[in-house]
């Protein structure tokens, strides 16, 4: 934490928390004497009470880089204002947004997109209460509330119908709280090169999946990747919450134990197998794997990775430094307890929670110990992101060259411009008799194009095989399918949000949460801002786990819209405010003690 | 895509030129020109040697200033917009395919001609003092804007109404060109506009030198003019970022009158020192 005050406060910059509270404790005690004198309204001329509007400002990224959230902040900028909140926009780049929203904390409402989840357990990394002082995206509500911990404990730990009814009782219990909004999931709409490849879209494009078992015309041997986002140019760590998004390129330099091809089944990969036995995944790795460096892929690595995940110094701290991405993923394993059996190959994984959750454990980058054991040191510098635990080495470097054991191996990049991968020539997927997908090219340049209409432009003029990201909505519906170029739509789990910073005053209250939640409309925001390439939602997992108590049926079922079509019933909304304790002044303002 | 449009900038601007060279400067003057380029050249070398180096520090800049702006700059994104809201959209008023069209064109031509041409303009001049003011002057407005641009961290108005200026707004009408400017600028540069402190930089020297350009005279204050105003019409830039741009230039051509003595530094030399044409027999006066 960065010491701002608690306080809602215009300023974003905070120089004057001194002045300000100067200034609170110059109106404690003068405000006593005069008051005593019995003369209330020239103690509010003389020194004004730190009662006044509410003021807040709402974090979102330029429109470069999203052209929704932007215009999803501005509309609550204009709905909040006539509500009478005083209400500033802090605009930040993809980077600085992570490290203030994730981070520092340092925000009142923002406005993103979540990573989300294929399964509801990402719930237990957004909201866990012993996450509040954490960095990353575990918790950046700093969100606590203990009944919703045991929920999202007991769903960790019950299977089938148990669980659903647990996954069921937080959805709704969140759904009540609000600790974040859900506005919608948008869609991801990719553009492609038919004529070059063949099997677009049966990996899902947001994972290594995608990329692999494509089936390449004759004589092509380069896919030629169009990117909209330099972050991966600049940092290739796969565990900075700042640089990474869905994590596909780290996917491809890096092999998980078991990987997931969109919302299907979890299965091997670099195991040969994991069999559950009591509590603990045995896992057995391919023999022969190596590092793009030509070291051996071993237990010792498997083990490493899961210690160095939950706690980033090694020890060397009093209290653990976590890992800011993949945080719920690794605290399933107990990690004291990791055990290598006989060989170099088979580690004994203990499981705290059920199988169901203890398998996307299984998910998360393997890192070579002989590399990142390095990274454990703390690092103190300026500028780059700070943890509260402490900031390690692993956490801050870019990571450039990047080894991992994946299908493609770093060759060189271009900050800013691109990012050339090549076939890593050993990779256990190139073996005969191993049936999972392999990459069928040479090399993959990743080229950094300016937005997703260019790159959709790009791959239309055959400059690019693919846009790697989903397109802008904007952008969909002026790309033209033909015989050569398709465009395909792949499932989505990201959802657009609003969070709030539950640390401080008024967005702790729920009640406030709750009326804020309930001035956005989610529907028109689809139709307007998404020119209806999203679907509003009421819960941010995915369909087969909303409970029908929470589907959309043309409204939010448990945050409705307080106005029609986009505009707000202003009346009704300061009605709501006053109803949960807020009052309004004279002049229509909305006031807080800040 | 950024060669493609690069060499369309360059054929523009390699037909403009000649024009505007043919119909401002002259061909008494061109003639002059030729019989005593060197020396003016020689009297003018340190002046274009620092706008290079200032352009090259730029250049490097570009990799590095980002990173350090992110560490030291402050957000004004909010401060900008508190001010001045939506003023911008004023200009969206007019917009038509035409007027788009317009000033797309003039934000990008316009401005490099209105840029390229004073320095060849005012080569031809004998006294060689306007010329090392003018790139005196382009030099200032770039250190000043490189060291405004790291302190200040600031989104032009497309990046917060997209939908608004998504009519006129350049890179959704001519998205080509973001392969160009992503080149020069980063899009946390936007305080202060630097097309219009160089436009109105350029301008303030044709009404300087009126007499000697009278055709220039008009002509530059109308392109400089229209490029101010495009910047705020395409959505790029806030009004106070032309209000600051219009301060900048100010400040750079008073500031290049007091930097740029009345001889050039070679002259001075050569006055203060004598010895120096003994030892140094190429810097020889003959005027």
């Amino acid at each position: 934490m960065n010491g701002r005050s608690a306080a809602p406060t215009r300023d974003s910059h905070g120089e004057d928390n001194g002045a300000r509270s100067r200034r609170a404790m110059l109106a404690a005690t003068a405000g006593l004497t005069v008051s005593a004198a019995g003369c209330l309204r020239l103690r509010d001329i003389v020194v004004p009470d730190n009662i006044d509007q509410l003021s807040l400002t709402i974090t979102t990224i330029p429109a470069d880089a999203n052209r929704q959230n932007i215009q999803i902040a501005r509309q609550l900028e204009k709905t909040l204002k006539a509500v009478g909140i005083d209400v500033s926009l802090d605009v930040r780049s993809k980077i600085d947004f992570r490290r203030t929203v994730l981070y520092d904390h340092d925000f009142d409402i923002c406005i993103g997109r979540h990573p989300g989840g294929t399964d509801p357990d990402f719930l237990y990394e957004a909201l866990y209460s012993r996450y509040a002082d954490e960095s990353g995206w575990q918790n950046p509500f700093g969100f606590t509330n203990l009944d919703i911990d045991e929920l999202l404990k007991e769903q960790r730990n019950s299977e089938g119908k148990a669980r659903r009814e647990a996954v069921t009782a937080v959805l709704e219990e969140i759904a009540t709280q609000q600790p974040f909004v859900p506005i919608c999931l948008p869609e991801e709409h990719r553009v492609a090169r038919a004529d070059r490849f063949d099997g677009w879209n049966e990996g899902h494009p947001a994972t290594r999946h995608g990329y692999l078992a494509l089936e390449p015309s004759a004589g092509v041997d380069t896919l030629r990747v169009g990117h909209t986002d330099a972050r991966p140019t600049e940092n290739l760590n796969p565990i900075a919450p700042d640089y990474r998004h869905s994590g596909l390129i780290t996917d491809l330099l890096y092999d998980s134990i078991a990987t997931q091809n969109g919302t299907g089944e979890i299965q091997p990969w670099l195991a040969e197998s994991y069999d559950w036995d009591d509590g603990a995944f045995d896992i057995r790795l391919r023999e022969g794997c190596e590092f793009h460096d030509g070291e051996p892929v071993t237990a010792e690595d498997v083990a490493f990775t899961y210690r160095f995940l939950q706690d980033t110094s090694m020890g060397s701290h009093d209290t653990p430094s976590p890992t800011p991405r993949y945080r719920g993923h690794v605290d399933a394993v107990d990690v004291d307890s990791i055990s290598i059996r006989n060989d170099d190959h088979r580690v004994e994984l203990p499981i705290e929670t059920t199988q169901t959750v203890g398998e996307r454990a299984l998910l998360v980058p393997i890192l070579p110990a002989h590399i990142w054991r390095e990274y454990a040191t703390e690092i103190a510098g300026p500028g780059g992101p700070s943890v509260a635990q402490g900031t390690t080495e692993g956490i801050v470097t870019n990571n450039i060259p990047p080894i991992g054991s994946g299908p493609l191996q770093f060759e060189s990049r271009t900050e800013g411009d691109q990012l050339l991968l090549e076939r890593f020539e050993s990779h256990f997927t190139r073996r005969p008799g191993v049936e999972l997908p392999s990459l069928t090219v040479d090399e993959c340049p990743i080229v950094v194009h300016p937005s997703s209409t260019t790159v959709a432009g790009v791959v239309q003029n055959d400059g690019a095989d693919i846009t790697s990201l989903p397109l802008d909505a904007h952008a969909i519906d002026g790309v033209e399918e033909s015989g050569d170029v398709e465009v395909f739509e792949s499932p989505s789990w990201s959802f657009c949000f609003l969070g709030f910073n539950t640390r401080k005053a008024p967005f702790s209250n729920p009640l406030f949460r709750q009326i804020i939640a309930r001035l956005v409309d989610k529907e028109t925001l689809c139709d307007e801002v998404f020119d209806g390439h999203a679907r509003p939602i009421a819960t941010p997992v995915t369909d087969k786990w909303v409970p029908e108590s929470l589907e959309w049926d043309g409204r939010d079922p448990k945050m409705p819209f307080l106005g029609t079509d986009g505009e707000v019933d202003v009346e009704a909304a300061k009605i709501a405010f006053e109803d949960a304790g807020f009052r309004y002044d004279d002049q229509g303002r909305l006031r807080t003690r800040q | 895509m950024l060669a493609e449009v690069l060499t369309q900038l360059v054929i523009v601007i390699s037909i403009l030129l000649p024009i505007a060279i043919a119909v401002f400067i002259g061909r008494k003057r061109l003639a002059r020109t030729r019989a005593e380029w060197r020396t003016r050249l020689r009297d003018v070398a340190p002046a274009i040697a620092v706008l290079l180096i200032v352009l090259l520090i730029n250049r490097l800049a570009r990799q590095r200033a980002p990173r350090l702006s992110r560490e030291i700059g402050l957000h004004l994104t909010s401060e900008l917009y508190n001010i001045e809201g939506e003023f911008i959209l004023l200009f969206q008023s007019i917009a038509t395919p035409e007027t788009t069209a317009y000033f797309s064109l003039i934000y990008i031509y316009g401005y490099t001609f209105l840029l390229l041409f004073p320095p060849i303009a005012y080569f031809t001049l004998s006294e060689t003092r306007t010329f090392r003011r003018l790139l005196t002057a382009y030099a200032l407005n770039y250190v000043i804007g490189l060291v405004l641009y790291i302190f200040v961290i600031a989104y032009g108005p497309r990046n917060l109404m997209p939908a608004e200026v998504a009519e006129t707004m350049l890179f959704d009408t001519n998205p080509q060109y973001r392969y160009l400017t992503r080149e020069v600028n980063s899009n946390t540069n936007v305080f202060p506009s630097l097309h219009t402190s160089l436009s109105a930089t350029v301008a303030t020297f044709a009404a300087m030198t009126r007499s000697t350009f009278p055709k220039w005279f008009p002509v530059a204050v109308v392109l400089a003019a229209s490029v101010a105003i495009s910047t705020m019409f395409l959505g790029i830039h806030w009004g106070i970022d032309v209000v600051g741009g219009l301060l900048l230039a100010a400040l750079c051509v008073t500031l290049s009158d007091r930097f740029v003595g009345r001889w050039s530094i070679s002259e001075e030399l050569s006055e203060r020192y004598p010895q120096f044409e003994d030892r140094f027999p190429w810097v020889d006066r003959d005027e």
